[in-house]
């Protein structure tokens, strides 16, 4: 990674990176989402959630094609042949599916998570990826609204659904400083002009949009500030375990990797 | 039954009226559409379960979104089909939960392609392109069904079945354009499911209920017309592919104007999708419990939710 | 005249308060376009039926807006095809009654003026 004081920043390896984390979180949280296909507790909400799931896979398509202009190596590749070592994406993305709570509160807080930093992305001077992320925003609010409402139904439900939204929830929790994070220095996006807001603003601004609806399901606000504040992440965030991403991968290029072909 | 009635419903049906879900209609009618569409609705739904083994392992970003959204359409297709049984099934005192329960307890039966595994990539190509391929034709060939609901609903679903042939013709020739083991790979799969699909269309013989549903408008062809016409219409591609059909007793007979072609296995393949033992059967029927009465508990959490929005 | 409720089974009248609805669903496809029916689904609320019928009908195509119609509060004509009868025609009203105006014009050396050929100039810069 890009040492913050190096006065030689790298700005198109700085963005390289960024895509590459973006890619691989949307690809991750879409591939665990499309697991679900067939499997949702209701015909109507299958239907809903896999569209979902396609989005995030197209969202990564995005990054990873930014990275391919970047000179890292065909979309593809970065997308299916880069091993566990090198991904970037946060450790919630690649967590095996847990019950229907765990999956809509873990879409729920990373939404959240990816339309703060999408916002930042946006208004900052990077127009390729400011236009994405804008585009991105629009597609993502549709997801925010279904999502929201999944948590705030569950969670006012109580019995069963209220007891399996809290465990989600606490399950969850320890995943959420390695979200709020970036794989790249941070500061280093700020000076470079890519990210129009600092970690800490994001942070606040993530904990701001999740209050409301945590509320609303009957869930604490203040563990999510005291897990964040206990891990500030203010320099480029460590490599998620790797077991997650491991099978994750090898499932992935269960087809790929048969042999070098077209398909 | 008032006779009166049943004379006047009949007339209707030959003058090529349409009926409605609120339309008088015999028992035996409303019986015969109900089960018709309740397994096309549950074949739609267990139809997503071989390809959908598939999407985690897809091989280009492209085809993950392209085979998910493939899938999430079978599912899609399933939904309006439930709504169109339903409705047929209300006045029995039968609702979704029923007809869902129905695929656990085996009550409802679903294709028997759908009872088969789908051990490679090139399966899930197959089931794409032929399987696909011999839906639209029987799907197609109900799309004047005197049945209302039903006929709209096909309506949408040809629509959608459109980009299903493209994609399912994109995975098979990029496999047939591509290194020696990806059309090996291709062939053994075509192999594996020719005699599957053959068995598709249905016993060549008329039965009675095949024969009343001719009577009523339901459905306007046989089993074995079908199966001509899938014949005719995929036997010189798959051949262009350079693929070999395994039947070496398929032929076209010009005089008759027919295809020849080696029986499938009706006995083995019917006891397969009547007792639920194909090699599938029984895990994916037990993904169908997963998804449903497993979680039983995130409907009940909205109706619970409803009533306290409500309070 | 009686007219049909759609949902006439008393069973799920019953069950309301333990199951979904049936909540018909009808979409624009553009602001000068009327909402159109597609179809239906099953929701515990209209707020869930708005949700689910986006994917569920509009996974290609666009739309401007999308309506969720509880199926109990939609009343439909009855049955009866008498209701629709027409018997004689209402040639007066329509522009095929006045096809020989036409040739009433050309006496007076003039063309007959159709409908689209006025907003066709209308629009015209």
């Amino acid at each position: 990674m890009v040492a913050r004081d190096s006065g030689m920043l790298d700005r198109g390896r700085i963005l390289g990176d960024l895509a590459l984390q973006l890619g691989d979180e949307e690809l991750f949280l879409g591939h665990r989402d499309s697991e679900w296909l067939g499997l949702a507790p209701e015909i109507e909400e299958d239907v809903a959630f896999a569209s979902m799931a396609q989005d995030e896979v197209r969202h990564a398509a995005f990054w990873y094609e930014l990275a391919e202009t970047a000179g890292m190596g065909q979309a593809d590749a970065l997308a299916f042949d880069r091993p566990a070592t090198d991904r970037r994406h946060a450790a919630l993305c690649a967590r095996p599916n847990g019950d229907w709570a765990h999956t809509v509160l873990r879409h729920y807080l990373y939404d959240a998570w990816d339309a703060v930093r999408l916002m930042a992305l946006a208004e900052a001077g990077e127009e390729t990826v400011a236009q994405g992320a804008r585009r991105m925003l629009r597609e993502e609010h549709y997801h925010h609204l279904h999502m929201e409402k999944w948590v705030v139904d569950l969670g006012r439900a109580g019995g069963e659904a209220g007891q399996r939204l809290l465990k989600a929830f606490q399950a969850l929790l320890p995943d959420l400083p390695h979200l709020a994070a970036f794989a790249v220095d941070p500061q280093a996006l700020v000076d470079l002009g890519i990210l129009a807001r600092p970690l800490p603003d994001l942070r606040r601004e993530f904990v701001a949009r999740i209050s409301p609806t945590l509320a609303k399901a009957g869930l604490p606000v203040h563990p999510v500030e005291a897990a964040l504040a206990a891990q500030p992440e203010d320099r480029a965030r460590s490599v998620a375990p790797l077991a997650d991403a491991e099978e994750l991968l090898s499932t992935m290029n269960g087809v790929r990797s048969l042999g070098a072909a077209a398909w | 039954m008032p006779d009166a009635r049943m004379e006047e419903f009949m007339a209707r049906i030959e003058r090529g009226d349409k009926i409605e879900a609120h339309d008088w209609m015999p028992e035996d009618y409303r019986l015969l559409l109900l089960r018709l569409i309740h397994m096309h609705a549950v074949s739609e739904i267990m139809g997503a379960y071989p390809e959908k083994e598939w999407v985690p392992k897809a091989p280009t970003l492209r085809r993950k979104m392209s085979l998910a959204a493939k899938v999430q359409d079978e599912i899609g297709h399933g939904q309006l089909l439930l709504r169109v049984a339903e409705d047929l099934a209300a006045p029995l005192g039968r609702h979704r939960v029923d007809l869902m329960d129905d695929v656990i307890t085996g009550r409802v039966k679903f294709h028997n392609v759908f009872h088969m595994e789908a051990p490679t990539w090139a399966d899930a190509g197959i089931i794409g392109w032929l399987v696909d391929g011999a839906a639209i034709i029987t799907q197609t060939a109900l799309l004047d069904c005197s049945y209302a609901p039903y006929a709209r609903v096909l309506k949408r679903i040809c629509a959608e079945e459109s980009f299903h042939m493209q994609h399912g013709e994109s995975i098979i020739l990029s496999l047939a354009e591509g290194e020696p083991w990806q059309r090996e790979m291709l062939q053994e799969a075509l192999n594996r499911w020719w005699e599957a699909i053959l068995f598709f269309f249905g016993p060549p013989v008329v039965t009675d209920a095949a024969r009343r549903m001719m009577e009523y408008r339901i459905r306007s062809r046989t089993n074995e017309e079908l199966r001509q016409k899938f014949l005719t219409r995929y036997v010189p591609r798959i051949r262009a592919v350079g693929l070999e059909i395994p039947d070496s007793a398929l032929r076209y007979d010009d005089e008759a104007g027919l295809w020849r072609y080696t029986e499938p296995d009706w006995e083995r393949l019917s006891r397969m999708v009547r007792d639920n033992t194909g090699p599938k059967s029984q895990e994916r029927i037990s993904l169908r419990r997963r998804a449903h009465q497993d979680q039983a508990w995130v409907r009940e959490a909205l109706l619970r939710a409803r009533a306290a929005a409500a309070v | 005249m009686a007219m049909t409720q759609m949902e006439k089974e008393p069973a799920q009248e019953l069950n309301a308060n333990t199951s979904y609805d049936v909540y018909e669903i009808f979409v624009q496809a553009s602001d000068l376009d009327p909402h159109v029916h597609v179809g239906s689904l099953l929701a515990p609320s209209p707020e869930w039926a708005l949700q689910l019928a986006r994917e569920n009908f509009l996974r290609r195509a666009q739309a401007v807006s999308v309506w969720a119609v509880r199926r109990g509060d939609v009343h439909g004509t009855p049955d009866d095809p008498d209701w629709f009868a027409r018997e004689f025609d209402r040639k007066y009203r329509d522009v095929s009654g006045y096809a020989d105006n036409a040739r009433r014009w050309k006496r007076f050396k003039a063309q007959a003026m159709h409908i689209d050929d006025v907003i066709a100039d209308v629009r015209k810069e």
